[in-house]
């Protein structure tokens, strides 16, 4: 049988194949450190998909990986193998897992992680990140649209409201950087970004227009901290924006022919 | 270019030999059948005894409910075999081809009125080539669509071009066209590829319009065009048939007689050369592809890759035959792996640009692959899954690698809706 290859495991490659430059970067100047933290995250994660596999038949994914390289480099620095643990496997179970894995989740599950890591523990610092890293976010973006894995209209979307901020002088500079990671890593996820081409450009919109609101009226807060809230409550409201861009298109055809 | 560049759609890799002539041969086939569309299930009386001497268009069986609606014989011959499913369902009914018989011709002088044109169309064997939209069935004996959509390109794999099915048979097509106008109150739109008109302009009081559209799968797919330009629901059935055929009611109206041959491409891996032949209606594809397949076990395939079925006959609307390799089933997997595969169906459909482009960039893709897989009828009927049958989504279970089954999801919940509104 002739057959294509676009199923759940080759979207998850392609999405692995954008992060390597950002990887790469990343465990270059992060040195034997970050080698640990990706170790520890890929380690909890196995044991969760192996767990589920087990008691529910749930087949693991290669998106873990991706999940756990997102973790690894956008966690809050000094936690510890205890915390770390339990900060993944709450982001992996509730997040994805307990829906029935990657591909029916409604949020990334290094969302959740790191929503419960930077809420649970507040005393710890959030990374800070070289140049060389920052600027690898472009060519994973660059891949990912090509290889239609992910959205171009989030990213192009975000993009142009945080350029607006900028150029208006409500978005300081200082954020772009973390803002442009966690859009590429968690913002621009295929699964849990939204699913429509209206609701993609609403999707990208939101997120920049609540890093701006954060960064302007959060005082004291690191701009990693910024944008993994920004990502949490986006992904949170995509669904939303969704049902808005379906209504829409219905309501367009409806005029258009008198019926749907 | 612009349109190869950023036009919706997607190109196919699927190898084929290339046609070795370039006029389409007249191949009769000796052993020919009438069968039903795949999965279609029509309760039948036979009209002729097993044995029985018939001639080319002479009525061989007819629907139990309206007996006007009648399936001739492709070519002269002698019925071999009436088979029929418990229920007097339609299986297939097998005849042998009889040189030098005779051709039955029709009385077209009633076809002036609308009521004799459908009675002409249902006697003559025309009325299985038309299909309604929803649910994908023979139209009612009376029905009156809101639109009749004539698909004058096809951009499947290996689709023969109709234009060259239509080259000379211009006035035969006006006519077919024309005609066509007196059977609905709405438009008669022709999707074609762009280039010469196929027609004058104004024909049918300017009901007749041609559609452009582009060249890639599935562009071309009767489905995605309706959805586009006529969405059809309960109240609004939408017909649509292709622009051959249509040309062949024309020839019915001159002559009285309705031609049997149609052009069909036969194409696959497992040939040595590809095939453009005009053949009949049920035609036998072991026949068709005898000495020009590769040696080893092979699948032959009424129509294209994408949405084709395995079969012995070339089913009623096909114009393609496809012959392919025949996978060995190999080692079964794992019990693990099958048990893992088999566990969280339908799988998840992950939303990317090639599930988007697999449905031409006409619909919100994602959304509704969503609504079909969680049986989601309200919202599917909302997006337009009334306009849709499963060969519009062949090309989205192909990109998907065969796991997600759209297709039958489709047939389930066409079905579905069907039985809710007949009741």
């Amino acid at each position: 049988m002739t057959r294509g290859l676009w199923n759940r495991e080759t979207v998850a490659l392609m999405l692995l194949a954008a992060y390597g430059p950002l990887a790469l970067f990343w465990l270059l100047y992060g040195g034997a450190e970050a080698f640990v933290r990706l170790g520890l995250a890929l380690l909890v994660l196995a044991v969760w998909h192996l767990i589920f596999m087990l008691a529910r038949a749930q087949p693991p994914s290669f998106a873990a990986v991706a999940t756990a390289l997102a973790v690894a480099i956008l966690a809050p620095e000094g936690l510890g193998v205890v915390r770390l643990a339990l900060g993944i496997s709450f982001g992996a179970v509730m997040g994805e897992l307990v829906f029935g894995g990657w591909g029916r989740n409604v949020v990334h599950p290094a969302t959740v992680a790191l929503s419960f890591l930077g809420f649970g523990f507040p005393g710890f610092a959030w990374p800070v990140f070289d140049d060389p890293v920052v600027w690898a976010a472009i060519p994973a973006a660059l891949i990912g649209v090509a290889t239609g894995a992910m959205p171009a209209a989030v990213l192009v979307a975000a993009v142009l409201v945080g350029a607006a901020g900028t150029g208006t002088g409500v978005l300081p500079d200082s954020v772009w950087p973390a803002a442009g990671l966690v859009l590429v890593l968690l913002v621009a996820d295929p699964v849990t970004s939204a699913a429509t081409t209206l609701g993609r450009w609403l999707n990208g919109a939101l997120y920049a227009g609540l890093i701006i609101l954060f960064a302007t009226g959060w005082s004291g807060a690191a701009p990693v901290q910024i944008a993994v809230a920004a990502a949490l409550l986006t992904s949170l409201a995509t669904p939303l924006l969704d049902e808005i861009a379906l209504a829409l298109w219905i309501a367009q055809r409806r005029r258009r022919h008198g019926r749907n | 270019m612009l349109d190869l560049v950023f036009g919706a759609g997607l190109t196919l890799p699927i190898p084929s030999p290339p046609v070795g002539m370039t006029y389409p041969e007249d191949v009769i086939t000796q052993e020919a059948a009438i069968r039903t569309s795949s999965g279609l299930t029509l309760r039948v009386t036979p009209l002729v005894e097993e044995g029985a001497l018939v001639r080319q268009g002479a009525p061989v069986a007819c629907l139990r409910d309206t007996p006007d609606v009648q399936f001739v014989a492709p070519m002269p011959g002698r019925v071999a075999r009436i088979a029929l499913q418990p229920g007097r369902k339609l299986s297939e009914i097998v005849l042998f081809r009889e040189t030098g018989g005779d051709v039955l011709t029709h009385d077209v002088a009633d076809a002036t009125t609308e009521q004799g044109l459908r009675r002409l169309m249902q006697t003559a064997g025309f009325w299985p080539l038309l299909r309604r939209r929803p649910f994908g069935r023979m139209p009612a004996d009376a029905e009156h669509p809101a639109a009749i959509i004539v698909m004058a390109t096809d951009t499947r794999p290996f689709a023969p071009d109709p234009r060259h099915a239509l080259k000379d048979r211009e006035a035969a097509f006006a006519r077919g066209l024309h005609t066509l106008t007196m059977l609905t109150d709405g438009p008669v739109l022709v999707c074609q590829q762009p280039g010469p008109s196929l027609f004058d302009r104004g024909l049918g009081d300017g009901r007749v319009r041609a559609v452009d559209c582009g060249p890639r799968h599935p562009q071309g797919s009767a489905g995605i065009r309706i959805h586009d330009l006529a969405p059809a629901t309960i109240e609004t059935p939408i017909w649509d048939l292709h622009a051959e055929d249509v040309a062949a009611l024309g020839d019915l109206l001159e002559t009285g007689i309705l031609p049997m041959t149609r052009l069909v491409r036969v194409a696959g891996s497992a040939l040595r050369e590809g095939r453009l032949i005009h053949t009949q209606s049920g035609a036998d594809l072991r026949e068709l592809t005898r000495r020009i397949v590769t040696p080893g076990a092979h699948v032959l395939t009424s129509g294209s890759p994408l949405d084709g079925h395995e079969a012995n006959w070339l089913a009623p609307r096909h114009r393609q035959v496809t012959v392919l390799p025949r996978q060995n089933r190999g080692k079964s997997p794992h019990w693990l792996v099958s048990a893992l595969t088999r566990s969280g169906l339908p799988t998840p459909v992950i939303p990317t640009a090639a599930l988007t482009q697999a449905f031409g960039a006409a619909l919100p893709a994602a959304p509704f692959v969503r609504a079909l897989s969680s049986g989601d009828d309200e919202m599917a009927i909302k997006l337009g899954v009334l306009s849709l049958l499963e060969e519009d989504l062949g090309l989205a279970d192909y990109v998907l690698g065969g796991e997600a089954q759209l297709a039958e999801l489709l047939r389930g919940m066409l079905d579905r809706i069907r039985t809710e509104f007949a009741a």
